[in-house]
Parts: C-alpha cells; sequence; structure tokens
C-alpha cells in the first residue's frame, strides 16, 4: 500500500488527537494542547491563588493589575504512545469480484492513514510485535510503511501478547476470523496491562453473504482444511447467521473490555472506517 | 451432380453413440469450482444438508454433442460434389485438345484426365486417347487403338499443350478407322475455342456414344496476343478474347532479352467487344531493347509475342552543314529531317567522325557538299559494312559535289515553274515494284519545284528508285558492299519542293531507315534454320527434333505447326520471328454443340473432400468446451471475462458509431452560413492546420467584436469539393503540402466566388523556412499553392503597394505581420478592374492564423516570432484591415481625397 494514497485518505481529516486520561511516566511532552491545564508552554488561563499554590507560580505582573493573586497556568501537551496491529495473514488477500481491493490492501492502507493522522497530532506510534520504542514525525511514518511491505502477507493473524506500558493504546485491525478464544485471551492480555483499545474489523462482501452457486470446492487460506458444497445457494442463510453471531460475539468481547469496536467492509470506502476509528479515538475526551 | 457422399459411410453407425454420451454426460458432473474462501471454518459442519449432484449444463451438454457428431462425420470422409461416373461399361474414348488454347488450363484438363483415367482403370475398361493437335507433320493424327486404361495414364502424364492449332477436320478423319463395340462413353476436354470443321466433329464424337464434352468456364478462355504491325510511330497492339462479355482487364508486359520489364500497360476490353487495341510508345531505346511481349498471368504462345529486327528503331545520324538554324527553324533541312525521323528512329546529329563513333544505320547528309579526309575513309567502311548513306541535294551541292554518290550529277539544278521556265512543278511517278517504296500511294500535292539533274548513263535507269512523272530520275541509289548510297535530288527542307511537308517523306525515310543491315541481311536466298522455339506454354527453348528450316523467301507465307513452330528462325544476328499470333484475326467460342451432349465445366464441380474441415470445427469446438470448463470451474478469473466482453462490446458499439459521419445537409450549411455573418476556411484534411485555422478566426473574430462594428458568429470550416462558397465575405485558405487538387467542379466554383466579388486569403505559413517569393526556389506550400491556382482564373499579382487599401481600411499599416514576418504579401494587380478594384486575392506566407489563434480563455496559443506582442497586435490589425476590406472593399479608397474636401469646407 502507497504512502501516497494514505497521505491521500488523511488528508481528509484534521490530525487526530488521542486522548488521555491521565499522565503517565512514559507519555513524553507533546506539541499539541489538549485544552486543558498541564504541562506546557503555551498559556492557557489565569487562575486564582489557591491555598497550596506554589509561589513560585504566582504571575506578578497580572497580580500587581488588581487586588486578587494569580496563578498562571499553561495548557497541558502532551504525546501518548498508540501501537498499531495490521493483520497481515494469508487470509487477508482475499478479495472477491464484489469488492475492488482486497482485505490486506484495504487494511494496510486504513493502518497507514491513521498512522498519518496521528502522526500530524504529534503522537507517538509502533508497530505492535515490532521491537523499538514508539516514535513520531515522518521519519516513524517511513519505517512504519517499510516495515508493512516487508510483511507482505506472510505474517500473522493476531499480535503477540506485548507487554505495553500502561495507559497506552492499541489499535486492531484485522478480519478477526480465528478462533474467539484466542482473541479473548489477547484482549484479557491487554486489558488487564490497563492499555487502551480499538478494534476494526475489515471484511470482504462475500464473505458474510456466500455469493457462490452450484458446486464449489471450499478452500482456507491458512490450512484450516477444505469442504466440497453442492448448492452453497441453500447454505447462505445458515452461514449469514453464523457469520452474524461470530462478529456479534466478538463485539461484546470488545465492548465489555472497554474497548470500541467497528466493522468496515472492503467494497465501501475507506473514508468510512478511517472516521469510526477517528470518531473512537477523540471520543475518549468527551467521555 | 452435386451433393454429398461419403468415403466411409459405415463410420456413421458411430452416431449411434450420441445417445449414449449424452447420457453419460448427464450422469457425470463437471469439476467443482475451486474457491478460496477464508472464513471456511465457519463453513465446515454446513455441508451436508443438501447435497444434490450437479447437473451439466445444457449448452455444455449441446456442444458436446456437436463435437462427437462433427467428429463422427469427419471420420466417415464427407465428399463434396464428387466426380459423376462414366454412364457406360464399354470402351471409353477420350478426345483431348492439346492445342494452344488449352494451355491456359492445363493443369485442370490434366486433373479431369487422370481423374476419368483411374475411374476407367477401376471399371477395367479399355481407353482410345485422341489428341486432336497435329504431332509432327509427317504422322497424320492418330487415333490410337484400344489401351488400358494405366497405359494411357502414362501416355498423359506427358502429355502436353501444343504452340500450333488443333485440326479438327484430321481429328474427325482419324475416328473413321475406329471400331468399337459395346457402350462407349466419349469424353471430349475441348479448349472451347472455335474452328472451322467443330460443329462436324463434335456430331462424329456424338455419334459414336455417351458425349460429354468439358469446357473452360465461358468467362475463362485464352486471349490472344497480336503482333503489332511494324511501322513509324507508336505499335498498335491488338488483343482478342473469344466471348464479348463483360469488362475486362489483361496486363500486357513488354521485356527485353534478359527478361527485364521495359513497359506494362492494361489492355481493356468494353463490355460487349471482342478486341481491344492498345498503343505501345516507348523511346527508341527501349523499343529496340523490346524482345517479347506477353499476357500476365496467361500461359500459351497465344498470349506470347516475339520481336525482331522489324520493329526496333534504327539510329540515325544528321550531318547538315548549315547546322539547325535557331532564327530560321523553318529553313533548316535539319528541322524537317528531325521531325520525320523522331517517330520513326532514334536521331543524333553532329559530325560525320562523332556519329560512326556509335553504331549507326542510316547517316543523313542534308546539302552537305563533299566528305574528306578521315571522315572519307570512316563513312566508305560503314557503307560496305551494311550502312546506308542518304545524302539531299540542295544549294551547296548544286555547286558540286564529290563522287560520294550513286549516279553523276549535272552541276546547276534545274527549276520547274520559275520565271525563265514554261513547266508547271513536277509531281512524282508511281513507285516502281522493284524499289523499297513499292505500294506507297503518292499524294495529289506533292510538288517539285528544283531538283538536280543526273548526268545520262547506262546503269540509271537501274539506280532510279523514284523518278517524276517526265522521267526524270529524284531518287537514285547504288549498292555499295553491304550498304546502300542513296541521294534524293532535291532538298530536304521546302526550299525546292514539297515533298519534307508531305506524309509521304516520313513513310519513304522509313522505307529507307529498313534498308539498313539487320532487315535485308541475306533474305533473297537461303534457308532460315530454326534458333529458339517456343513450347505450348509460350516458354522459349531449343529448337524441337520435328521443326524443319524455313526458305527465307517463304518465311513471310508460313503458319506455324509441327514442322515450324512459333519462335525465331535464322542466324543468331539477324533472327527472324514466327509468331502463332501473326495471321489471327477473331477468334470465337465455340457455340453450337449436338444436343445430346452433356456439359460439364472444368473445376467447377470438382471433388471436394470435407474431412480436414470438420476434423478443424471439432477441433475448435474442444477448444471452446476447454475454456467453458475453465470458466464453470473458476479457473478464469470473472474479471476478465468481463474485461474480454466489455471490449467485444465496446468494439461492436464503437464501429458504427466511426461508421456515421455527420454529413450536413445542405440547407443547414446555408442557414448556418447566412444567418449570422461569418468567415470561412477551406479544410485542409490536415487536422492541426484545420484546428488552427478556426481558432485564428476565432481569435480575430474576438478582436473584431471588440474593436469594431463587425461582430462575426464562429468561423465555418467549408470542403471545397462540396460545399457552397457564395456565403461568405471572407475565406481563409492554408495551404498544406498534402492538399488534394481541386477537381474541376470545385475551380468553376471557386472561380465564380472570386469573380463574384468574395476574397480568399491564401496563406503557405511558411515564412519561416525561407520561402520569400513565389517563383524562386518554392517551399513544398508554395508548389502545392501554385497547382492548386492552375486551374483557377488568376489575374496578375503584385506586391501589396504602399497606397493600397488593404493598409488604411481601418488602421494605417506599414506591413502586415503574423506569427512569422518578412514574407511578401500579393494582391491583384489591376485597381479599378473588375469587382470595384477590390482584390479578389491575397497570397501571403505569415501564418496569420497562428498570430490570431486565441483559446476559449482569450488567450493567445501560438508565440509570434520575432517580434512578441508587438508583432500580434500587428497582425490583429492586419487581420481587421482585412474584415474591413472584405466587408466595405473599396470605400477607404476615397480618403485619399479627404485632405481636399477638408480644404474645401474650411474655405
Amino acid at each position: 500500500m502507497s504512502r501516497q494514497q494514505a497521505e491521500l485518505l488523511a488528508a481528509t481529516l484534521p490530525p487526530l488527537l488521542v486522548a488521555a486520561e491521565r499522565v503517565a511516566s512514559i507519555v513524553a511532552q507533546g506539541v499539541h494542547g489538549r485544552r486543558r491545564v498541564g504541562i506546557g508552554e503555551t498559556f492557557w488561563q489565569y487562575r486564582r491563588y489557591q491555598p497550596g499554590d506554589e509561589t513560585t507560580r504566582v504571575d506578578w505582573r497580572q497580580s500587581a493589575r488588581s487586588a486578587h493573586v494569580f496563578v498562571r497556568e499553561n495548557e497541558w501537551e502532551a504525546a501518548e504512545s498508540v501501537w498499531l496491529w495490521c493483520d497481515s495473514s494469508p487470509s487477508m488477500a482475499y478479495g472477491s469480484d464484489m469488492a475492488a481491493t482486497d482485505k490486506a490492501g484495504r487494511a494496510s492502507l486504513l493502518t497507514l492513514a491513521l498512522a498519518v493522522l496521528l502522526i500530524r497530532g504529534g503522537e507517538h506510534i509502533g508497530l505492535l510485535g515490532e521491537d523499538g520504542r514508539p516514535a513520531s514525525g515522518a521519519a516513524a511514518l517511513g519505517q512504519m510503511v517499510a516495515r508493512l511491505d516487508r510483511l507482505g502477507d506472510t505474517g500473522q493473524s493476531l499480535p503477540p501478547a506485548e507487554a505495553l506500558p500502561r495507559h497506552a493504546q492499541v489499535v486492531l485491525i484485522s478480519d478477526f476470523l480465528s478462533p474467539l478464544d484466542h482473541i479473548e485471551g489477547l484482549i484479557k492480555h491487554y486489558v488487564g496491562s490497563g492499555v487502551k483499545g480499538h478494534v476494526l474489523q475489515v471484511n470482504d462482501p462475500a464473505e458474510e453473504t456466500l455469493p457462490f452457486s452450484g458446486r464449489t470446492q471450499f478452500e482456507g487460506m491458512e490450512g484450516e482444511g477444505e469442504t466440497l458444497i453442492g448448492r452453497p445457494e441453500s447454505l447462505r442463510h445458515d452461514y449469514a447467521a453464523r457469520f452474524k453471531a461470530h462478529r456479534a460475539e466478538l463485539s461484546q468481547m470488545v465492548l465489555t473490555a472497554g474497548w470500541s469496536f467497528s466493522v468496515h467492509h472492503t467494497d465501501k470506502p475507506a473514508q468510512a472506517a478511517l472516521l469510526a476509528l477517528y470518531t473512537a479515538m477523540s471520543a475518549q475526551l468527551r467521555r | 451432380m452435386s451433393g454429398l457422399t461419403f468415403g466411409a459411410p459405415w463410420g456413421l453407425a458411430a452416431l449411434v453413440l450420441l445417445p449414449v454420451i449424452w447420457w453419460l454426460l448427464r450422469v457425470l458432473p463437471p469439476a467443482p469450482k475451486l474457491v478460496r474462501f477464508p472464513p471456511v471454518r465457519l463453513l465446515f459442519g454446513l455441508s451436508g444438508k443438501e447435497e444434490t449432484p450437479a447437473k451439466t449444463p445444457p449448452w455444455l451438454i449441446a456442444l458436446r454433442l456437436a463435437l462427437a457428431a462433427l467428429l463422427i462425420v469427419g471420420l466417415a470422409e464427407p465428399l463434396l460434389n464428387p466426380e459423376t461416373g462414366l454412364d457406360g461399361d464399354g470402351p471409353l474414348i477420350l478426345v483431348v485438345d492439346d492445342g494452344w488454347a488449352a494451355a491456359r488450363r492445363w493443369e485442370r484438363r490434366q486433373t479431369a484426365v487422370t481423374n476419368i483415367l483411374e475411374r476407367a482403370a477401376r471399371e477395367d475398361r479399355p481407353v482410345v486417347l485422341l489428341t486432336t493437335a497435329p504431332t509432327a507433320a509427317d504422322v497424320a493424327i492418330d487415333a490410337g487403338r484400344l489401351m488400358r486404361a494405366d497405359e494411357v495414364l502414362t501416355l498423359t502424364q506427358a502429355l502436353e499443350p501444343k504452340p500450333w492449332a488443333v485440326d479438327r477436320a484430321a481429328a474427325a478423319t482419324a475416328l473413321d478407322g475406329l471400331r468399337v463395340e459395346g457402350d462407349v462413353d466419349v469424353v471430349w476436354l475441348s479448349d472451347g475455342i472455335h474452328s472451322p470443321s467443330v460443329t462436324a466433329f463434335a456430331e462424329r464424337l456424338a455419334a459414336l456414344g455417351n458425349f460429354q464434352v468439358m469446357l473452360d468456364d465461358p468467362l475463362d478462355r485464352a486471349h490472344v496476343l497480336l503482333p503489332p504491325e511494324p511501322g513509324p510511330g507508336a505499335l498498335n497492339i491488338k488483343v482478342l478474347r473469344p466471348a464479348a462479355r463483360a469488362e475486362e482487364t489483361v496486363w500486357l508486359r513488354v521485356s527485353d532479352e534478359d527478361g527485364a520489364v521495359l513497359a506494362r500497360m492494361a489492355a481493356t476490353f468494353s463490355d460487349g467487344e471482342q478486341t481491344t487495341v492498345v498503343e505501345l510508345d516507348v523511346p527508341a531505346e527501349l523499343r529496340n531493347r523490346m524482345a517479347r511481349m506477353n499476357i500476365e498471368g496467361e500461359r500459351g504462345a497465344n498470349a506470347v509475342v516475339l520481336f525482331d529486327e522489324r520493329w526496333r528503331r534504327r539510329p540515325v545520324g544528321l550531318v547538315s552543314v548549315a547546322g539547325i538554324d535557331a532564327d530560321q527553324p523553318l529553313l533548316s533541312e535539319i528541322f524537317y529531317l528531325e521531325r520525320a525521323l523522331e517517330r520513326i528512329s532514334e536521331v543524333r546529329t553532329g559530325e560525320v567522325g562523332d556519329l560512326l563513333a556509335r553504331p549507326l544505320a542510316v547517316l543523313v547528309l542534308a546539302d552537305v557538299k563533299t566528305v574528306v579526309g578521315a571522315d572519307r575513309v570512316l563513312v566508305e567502311n560503314w557503307i560496305s559494312g551494311g550502312g546506308v548513306l542518304l545524302r539531299f541535294a540542295g544549294p551547296r551541292i548544286a555547286e558540286g559535289a564529290d563522287d560520294l554518290v550513286p549516279v553523276r550529277l549535272r552541276f546547276g539544278g534545274r527549276s520547274f515553274g520559275g520565271a525563265l521556265s514554261w513547266e508547271e512543278p513536277a509531281r512524282l511517278a508511281p513507285f516502281a515494284d522493284h524499289t523499297p517504296f513499292a505500294g506507297l500511294t503518292i499524294p495529289d500535292d506533292v510538288h517539285i519545284r528544283r531538283q538536280m539533274l543526273a548526268e545520262p548513263s547506262l546503269d540509271l535507269a537501274a539506280k532510279t528508285w523514284v523518278r517524276l512523272v517526265d522521267g526524270t530520275p529524284l531518287v537514285t541509289a547504288e549498292r555499295r558492299g553491304d550498304g546502300w548510297l542513296v541521294l534524293v535530288h532535291t532538298t530536304a527542307s521546302t526550299a525546292w519542293s514539297d515533298l519534307a511537308i508531305s506524309g509521304l517523306f516520313v513513310e519513304m525515310l522509313y522505307r529507307l531507315v529498313q534498308l539498313s543491315q539487320g532487315v535485308t541481311g541475306d533474305l533473297e536466298d537461303g534457308a532460315l534454320a530454326p534458333l529458339q522455339t517456343l513450347d505450348g506454354f509460350g516458354r522459349l527453348g531449343a529448337p524441337t527434333e520435328d521443326s524443319r528450316p524455313v526458305a527465307a523467301r517463304e518465311f513471310g507465307d508460313v503458319s506455324p505447326g509441327p514442322r515450324h513452330p512459333p519462335g525465331y528462325y535464322g542466324a543468331q544476328g539477324a533472327r527472324q520471328v514466327l509468331n502463332l499470333t501473326a495471321g489471327f484475326t477473331a477468334i470465337e467460342a465455340i457455340d453450337k454443340l449436338p444436343a445430346t451432349a452433356t456439359h460439364r465445366i472444368f473445376g467447377e464441380a470438382g471433388e471436394a473432400d470435407l474431412k480436414p474441415w470438420f476434423l478443424i470445427a471439432a477441433l475448435m469446438l474442444a477448444f471452446g468446451d476447454l475454456i467453458a470448463g475453465m470458466i464453470l470451474r473458476g479457473l478464469v478469473p470473472s474479471r476478465a471475462i468481463r474485461t474480454a466482453a466489455g471490449v467485444a462490446l465496446m468494439a461492436m458499439v464503437a464501429t458504427p458509431a466511426l461508421a456515421q459521419e455527420t454529413t450536413t445537409s445542405d440547407d443547414g450549411f446555408a442557414l448556418a452560413a447566412t444567418l449570422e455573418s461569418r468567415f470561412g476556411f477551406i479544410m485542409t484534411g490536415d487536422s492541426e492546420i484545420d484546428g488552427n485555422s478556426r481558432d485564428g478566426l476565432f481569435g480575430l473574430g474576438i478582436v473584431l467584436a471588440a474593436r469594431t462594428s463587425i461582430e462575426p458568429a464562429e468561423p465555418m470550416a467549408i470542403d471545397v469539393e462540396h460545399d457552397e462558397l457564395i456565403f461568405f465575405p471572407l475565406i481563409y485558405w492554408p495551404i498544406a503540402a498534402s492538399q488534394a487538387a481541386l477537381s474541376p467542379a470545385a475551380a468553376v466554383k471557386v472561380n465564380h466566388y472570386l469573380k463574384t466579388g468574395g476574397i480568399i486569403l491564401f496563406d503557405t505559413r511558411d515564412c519561416n523556412i525561407g520561402a520569400t517569393s513565389l517563383s524562386g526556389g518554392l517551399s513544398p506550400a508554395a508548389r502545392r499553392l501554385r497547382t492548386l491556382l492552375r486551374g483557377l482564373d488568376i489575374p496578375p499579382l503584385i506586391q501589396v503597394p504602399e497606397d493600397h487599401v488593404l493598409t488604411k481600411a481601418f488602421y494605417l499599416l506599414r506591413d502586415f505581420p503574423g506569427r512569422w514576418i518578412g514574407g511578401q504579401v500579393w494582391v491583384e494587380r489591376h485597381e479599378g478592374g473588375v469587382n470595384d478594384g477590390v482584390s479578389s486575392l491575397i497570397i501571403g506566407s505569415h501564418d496569420w492564423v497562428a498570430a490570431w489563434a486565441l483559446d476559449e480563455g482569450r488567450r493567445p496559443m501560438f508565440a509570434v516570432v520575432p517580434g512578441g506582442e508587438r508583432q500580434r497586435e500587428g497582425a490583429f490589425r492586419f487581420g481587421i484591415n482585412l474584415a474591413m476590406y472584405a466587408m466595405t472593399g473599396n470605400y477607404k479608397a476615397d480618403q485619399v481625397h479627404m485632405p481636399a474636401i477638408l480644404d474645401r469646407l474650411s474655405q
């Protein structure tokens, strides 16, 4: 997935400011204000002196203009680290006639677009499963493009259970067709270490509707096995119900953990999915 | 006679297998589609529910059944139009025309003969073979005897067409001795050309038994190429055909000894004509190399004409002391001789020594007094080697000549009809038979006013070729060695006689040129042995062993036959030609045949083996089946199918769309041109130039609307061949080097347009490449312009004078820049003439439209060179002046009186 396409897609949204509830030790100072008082360099407001405030924080110039003593407060400027995961397993290489692109292409496009937005917002980003500290700036984007390219379609469906710093955020983009217990184990691990998360399920429309007819031999793409079906058209209903159940269970699992969950179909424009992620990530501020 | 039969009919029994195949196809389902599907886990366990066996689609069954049927039918060896058999079971009489007319389609005859004989061999029938062309002159045509068919087959395979005519009378006679019994079949492979006894012959054949005639398609019979009559001027070549049918063109090819093609021309028979005549006029050098002429694509001696010396033009040298007098050519002998000889021979002029340095047939000395020194020796040697020296008398010789003359002359001359003579100018006496001029007719208007007289001598009468009516010799000749010395006792100019301006002069000169070495040879006695002869296919080769020499005297009367096949006879240096077709006048197709005869056409009902076609069709179906199978199994990405289908559909849709050309109706064009005033431009066919013209006139229109009261609508493209011009006040005509010339109708239209007040601005657009004058070294466009203008009625042109209305119609201009600058602009010279003195032509090379061209954003499209925007402004000013000139004519010319009028008003 080319970087230009991702930049183009990301240009449709303003820079993403990831909300962070707490200042954590690993949170580095960022460049953007968070519209609240905190550590930073930009003036935010004057506040009446209260007992307990350090005298060094009194703004004498302002205080001299009136009868009260004021404390100068700056806007909190901080960056948060966001860890991204883009499923690059062979099954992502699937693209039916109903969609213009395969899942892998769409997933990496979304990942990169998100990365572009985050970097523009001054956040630090990293790829799950890769060594190294989260980084910021254009160089980090370049690294990410290179890593995604290198993985191709030989990677894993789900990220390894890594030890992430507390209060970090993860974004998982995958088709989530793995067995549900694997997914559950993973989410539990991250929730246990205090990590916030966002899950985007990317699916081909054919995967939901089973639009095949005639004698068909279905074969898994990751060695799951194969099955011969005489009249797939007769199974459409049952299959759709099964798929729906799978997704319902998955979303239940994710929402229970306090994470956000959204679904994207590859026949829809990528902007919709990016907007969903964007609102989910910025919504944390309002919560 | 036509129909479908099978070589192996029992193979068709396999067709009963088709229902079995159908049943098998129904039962055996096609292989399942293969789909790689990521959520396959979710499908596990769902599959057991409804596993009905998939059916093969009906169209696929039909395809495969068709495949199998084609295969079975193909293997049963279907034959279309099988050769029908011979009805009888007795002896078979096979008559083959093998004269010249059979050579054209000889293979068909061979095939037919082989087919018939193979059949006869299968049925074990005895065969009599009769060929109708005489073989050797000593042996009469022999009807042969009853032979076994395979023996005859070996005989016929060696059979070849003969380069002479068939003799059907002799063939009929040969049949007299034949005794056959039983149910006889007679098959005649006729050449389809009429000969005197053909009806009797056919009846004779029909009387023998079941009679079949095989003929060529009437549209496909031999043509005959006749040798042209040798003579001065162009050669008239006649081609004959046997049937007066639709228009037809054959190509004639003239080649030299080595086969190099010298000329190629079309001979077109018009509808209903059986003869056509083509004129062949080639330069003398080429004419002397002509050795052979034939009809392209036609084999046989009938389509070949060989040439010998008689058709050559011999080089003639002219010597005159006076030379050609440029001031008074009509007084020069050389002038008359050249005019007379140029169609007969190759004419050279010069000094004696130079002329004889190259081979020369005839040397003409026109009023040359003496030949002396080295020239004299040269000339004498040359004459004895076969040259013809032709001398003309004249004022100089009259004073005394050398002895290189056939008779002794009485110097001084004699004149008739002068002031001191009471005799009328003399006329020529008829030519005697022994002279070279025998047979020429003497026109009434040849008068000899003055001549030189010969001294009487004993041999004078023998040496005299031409006399006047009173018996005085006019042309005398003497044999010297192999050559001739000829003296004409009068001038080659009109000074002494009218001979030089009569047609007789040309014919006499031609006869004299024919005298020279080559034709004369040893005509009188001896025999001409065959040198090379033609075979039946018109190929030149060593003479056949039956060919015999011809007595030289009888050569003209010999008709080609087995003894004297057509070809070259005589010695290598002086060979003579016997052409097969020399005696032909017309050929006719055979029209009447006995009613009992069955007609068949060669090659028409030929056996066609359909087996390969059936097998190829089966193979194609198998291929289609393979692809269909792959599609059904999902091995071909459906996107690819859609793309292919889309491309095919686009192609189908696009083709008619392209074919539909927008044709403007005349009314539509006229309305569009007249409802608003518009400028027009001529379409050149070059889309770039036409686009520039449109943009340029559009740009000029914008500027005009902004600055003047002329508000032209968008310019219109004019097709000069079809559209009416008269609606346009001004037409811009860019010249493209590739432009087609004007048709006469278009030229008339343009002339009319110019005469009735239209203005055309011709622009060669090539000022930048140095074509500054219309007359100097021309650019391609200027040359094109010249050819275009050639058909138009163009008055004299001048460069735009300083006070021309164009320089002051709106702006005061000194020059007329366009995209380029520096060229000349030309207008008509006659002010005050037609059209009120308005020049209807303006010709230049500045590429004005490029300077005027504006795009939709009103931005200039081309840079002007070299002057920049100032020059562009100049170009627009010229355009405005031009439009004013076109709209108002010479109105502004009156402005010259303005100072005077103002002066008067102020007083």
